[in-house]
């Protein structure tokens, strides 16, 4: 697949973001990479919250610097490509601004609580009226409408539970679990863009706009469809089983050669069992009754685990891998975010794309993830890094709107606009000692920064 | 009122979750799509859950659920005479979703060159395990293998056992959903330019993307996220309550520790040395002693209600029976009905989002095997009836 040299697919539509943290930020930053031109909008004394390094000490190299809110690893991972523009919503005044802006623009991204747009008449109502055929999307936890929880605030990571995916993660016979991230935010961000992009072309097609209503709990719960049915169609509530599966055996992650190193192994077939039975030079076991089927090979589950971790360990994970691939058997090592960076198979697809910044922001270059497909008649790519805060205020009010020079520099006096926090504070770092000691990371590699050539 | 993608005409020739996914995300909003299947059906019809635990191939949950709004028949592209009829089919669509090993296609003579030569228009969405290139692009992915190599499990459970997995298929759920964006990108571009192109999705990929908090560390200073401790991380973890277990972010959104502390009538919690996320996870385990103790007379749902009014972002774990019976969901009319030709009347899972201009209209069940197989090859190729038994005989359709 060649990629030429056509227009990216939305160049020349305007967003204007105006959100926070993972999940429409990403969905705002990818829709950039692939031509948008979108305009990330804080309020000063509300900025956006992965500024921060947080608990992480998130920044370039751990340090603060003198600009610690344009530092922040996630921050310049997910806002890349993007301009930004500081505005005060809380002021009458910035949402007039705002609503120029609305006026010359394609899209509006916000997740406000339900409550918030509509006090302050930015609601799709209220949009459309200044911008017949904008497109709105507004992500929140439960969704807007009248439904019980519709004025519940949600984040991603409080709310796994609540979707129903905690409930069915655990080991076996464990607690229920989470996962280390914030899940449905990312399927929030996806659901975001699908909505968006069908919309886009509606308009193209109709010249008509429309509002897109996600509600991350909605978008989480449809991911274990299958459960749902099955309690529906046979009472089943559904069971922690860690990683098993409920149709294939055997299957779990097993200990490899090395420290936390583990090999992931999923045998569904009589065929893969018996390829497996080989590999591991028990070619008999294949003839035990016990073994013969799947439905027995569940049953026994234990048994086999002990059988394959014996093979496994003191074995390199990903020499496992390639032996298991070779005879037809779906099995790969588990990943850290250092493999990531060293995997061939990612290297190969570019899975992580550099991104230099300008001198002045003292960050070299880094790479940040990309995103999880590739066009073959678009060269997309993260097209600039994350913006410095309000490093596109003079552009977009004095040289798009037409704003007074005085007028720009009252807005910035009032701190209604800025280029730093309102009120300005120290970021905080976090030594290399603390995030081992408190097991935020679990090893630190002192070379990254040759290894990623972020000075090169 | 018409779907948004009203009048996209697509042909689903994937099999599994996430090409299904995918094909079904796309009739939801008004695509007219085309479930292709060989004559023995996808194998995901031989994939429990089944309907009164009857493994029927008209009887999987699993296929019903990826499957709804589409239409069906079947075809034998490992045939001559069904590769031309395929062929047939592609130059009517804007586009082919599939799912099969890299490469596959064009060895058939259906790769994304010989579909753009009979139609310059079609978008080709391909969801594999490790997408087109690359040298895993043709090992075997399961969804314990692809969430293994995305890098998600590396920081999924606790740090004295092993890594551990999200409870179903979310990688393949989660790509679908991506194969749907993917497409309708390439559907915008192609509304553009006329023309189509090949999308190539990687199912590892999807959920390596999820990694926003665990890929920066590396980057940005050097750092390898790991598990969770077992212990001392009551606050970023689940907490066990009176019956069953909540959750809680500490310290985000507008509600500060103090509230935290007001909540949980614990004052100790006031003290400074608990106000920010590293100080607490310092002193975890006394944390740990006080959430316990806090928590241990109230109910989950009387700690959801109570924490939401008090503005603290928190969850608790829901089971499958409080979902189906959700007030929520049934207030965003996320189930809908559908009446199965085979198993009669049932409530889905049906709608991902709302729009307003657009809304979703009334679900349809997946297709049975062949269902339309008259109404494809009859109305939109002017098979005659004759011609269509033929081909059943020769074990085409």
């Amino acid at each position: 697949m060649q990629p030429h040299q056509a227009a990216l697919p939305f160049e020349g539509i305007r967003i204007l973001d105006s959100t926070y943290i993972f999940a429409l930020p990403y969905a705002a930053g990818i829709m950039a990479d692939h031509g948008a031109e979108v305009v990330k909008i804080e309020g000063p004394s509300h900025i956006e919250g992965v500024r921060r390094g947080g608990q992480a000490g998130l920044y370039a190299e751990g340090d603060p610097g003198d600009d610690w809110w344009n530092r922040g690893g996630i921050y310049n991972l997910l806002n890349r490509s993007k301009n930004s523009l500081t505005l005060d919503m809380s002021n009458e005044k910035c949402r007039d601004i705002f609503r120029e802006l609305v006026k010359i623009s394609d899209v509006v991204f916000e997740n406000f609580t339900p409550r918030v747009m509509r006090r302050w008449e930015l609601d799709y109502p209220n949009l459309r009226k200044i911008r017949p055929d904008i497109i709105m999307v507004s992500n929140t936890g439960y969704g807007h409408g009248d439904g019980p929880y519709s004025t519940y605030p949600g984040v991603a990571s409080a709310m796994e539970p609540t979707h129903g995916l905690a409930n069915l993660t655990g080991y076996v016979g464990g607690n229920p679990a989470r996962a280390g991230i914030s899940y449905v935010d990312f399927v929030a961000c996806w659901t975001a863009l699908f909505a968006v992009s069908a919309a886009l072309r509606r308009r193209q097609r109709t010249g008509k706009g429309q509002w897109v209503d996600v509600a991350m709990y909605q978008a989480g719960v449809m991911n274990i469809s299958e459960y749902l049915l099955d309690y529906m169609a046979n009472g089943n509530p559904g069971e922690r089983i860690g990683n098993r599966h409920r149709y294939r055996a055997p299957q779990g992650v097993y200990p490899a050669q090395g420290e936390d190193r583990w090999i992931a192994i999923s045998v569904g077939t009589d065929a893969e069992w018996q390829a497996l039975c080989s590999l591991i030079g028990k070619p008999e076991l294949a003839r035990e009754p016990r073994f013969a089927s799947n439905a027995e090979r569940m049953k026994n589950h234990d048994e086999l685990d002990k059988i394959i971790s014996e093979w496994t360990a003191g074995r390199d994970r990903y020499e496992l891998m390639e032996e298991l691939q070779q005879v037809g058997i779906p099995a790969g090592p588990v990943v850290d975010a250092f493999d990531m960076h060293v995997d061939p198979h990612y290297g190969d697809r570019g899975f992580l794309e550099r991104v230099a910044y300008p001198e002045d922001r003292k960050m070299g270059s880094r790479t940040l993830i990309g995103r999880p497909w590739k066009l073959s008649k678009h060269d997309v790519k993260v097209r600039k890094p994350a913006p410095k805060l309000g490093e596109d205020n003079h552009k977009y009010l004095v040289g798009l709107l037409g704003m007074e020079p005085d007028e720009f520099e009252e807005l910035e006096k009032e701190g209604l606009i800025s280029d730093a926090p309102v009120p300005v504070s120290n970021g905080a770092t976090v030594p290399d000692e603390e995030l081992l000691k408190l097991k935020i990371v679990s090893r630190i590699d002192p070379e990254y920064q040759k290894r990623l050539g972020i000075w090169e | 009122m018409p779907g948004v993608l009203e009048g996209v005409r697509v042909l689903d020739i994937s099999y599994g979750i996430a090409g299904g996914m995918c094909g079904r995300y796309l009739a939801d909003y008004g695509a007219d799509v085309i479930k292709v299947e060989p004559p023995d059906g996808d194998p995901l019809r031989r994939t429990g859950p089944f309907f009164q635990n009857d493994p029927h191939p008209e009887k999987s949950l699993q296929f019903l659920a990826a499957n709804l709004n589409k239409r069906g028949i079947t075809l034998e592209l490992e045939q001559e005479q069904g590769r031309q009829l395929f062929l047939d089919l592609v130059k009517h669509v804007d586009v082919v979703v599939e799912s099969f090993k890299p490469g596959y296609l064009s060895t058939l003579g259906l790769g994304y060159d010989e579909l753009a030569h009979i139609n310059p228009g079609v978008v080709l969405t391909s969801i594999t395990p490790f997408g087109q290139t690359g040298p895993y692009s043709h090992f075997q992915g399961e969804e314990l293998v692809q969430y293994a190599m995305s890098g998600i499990m590396s920081i999924s459970g606790y740090t004295d056992r092993e890594p551990l997995k999200h409870g179903g298929s979310q990688a393949q759920y989660e790509a679908g959903l991506v194969g749907a964006v993917t497409t309708s990108f390439a559907l915008f571009s192609q509304s553009m330019t006329g023309e189509g192109q090949h999308v190539d999705v990687s199912i590892t990929e999807v959920v390596s993307s999820t990694l926003v908090e665990t890929q920066p560390p590396y980057a940005f200073r050097g750092g390898v996220p790991g598990r969770r401790l077992p212990k001392g991380r009551m606050f970023t973890d689940l907490m066990p309550c009176k019956d069953g277990w909540v959750s809680l972010t500490a310290g985000g959104g507008r509600a500060t520790m103090d509230d935290v502390a007001d909540f949980f009538e614990k004052p100790e919690l006031r003290d400074a040395s608990f106000a920010t996320p590293s100080s607490r996870m310092e002193r975890g385990e006394e944390l740990d002693g006080i959430a316990v103790d806090a928590l241990q007379n109230w109910s989950r749902w009387d700690y959801f209600h109570e924490a939401a009014r008090r503005r603290l972002l928190a969850g608790f774990v829901q089971t499958v029976p409080e979902l189906v019976d959700c007030p929520h969901l049934e207030s965003r009319e996320f189930y809908r009905e559908v009446e199965h030709p085979v198993m009669g009347r049932l409530k889905v899972p049906a709608v991902l989002f709302n729009y307003s201009e657009t809304p979703y209209e009334s679900a349809h069940p997946a297709p049975l095997l062949g269902q339309h197989n008259e109404a494809v090859y009859g109305e939109e190729l002017g098979l005659s009836n004759e011609d269509i038994q033929a081909l059943r005989q020769q074990g085409v359709v």
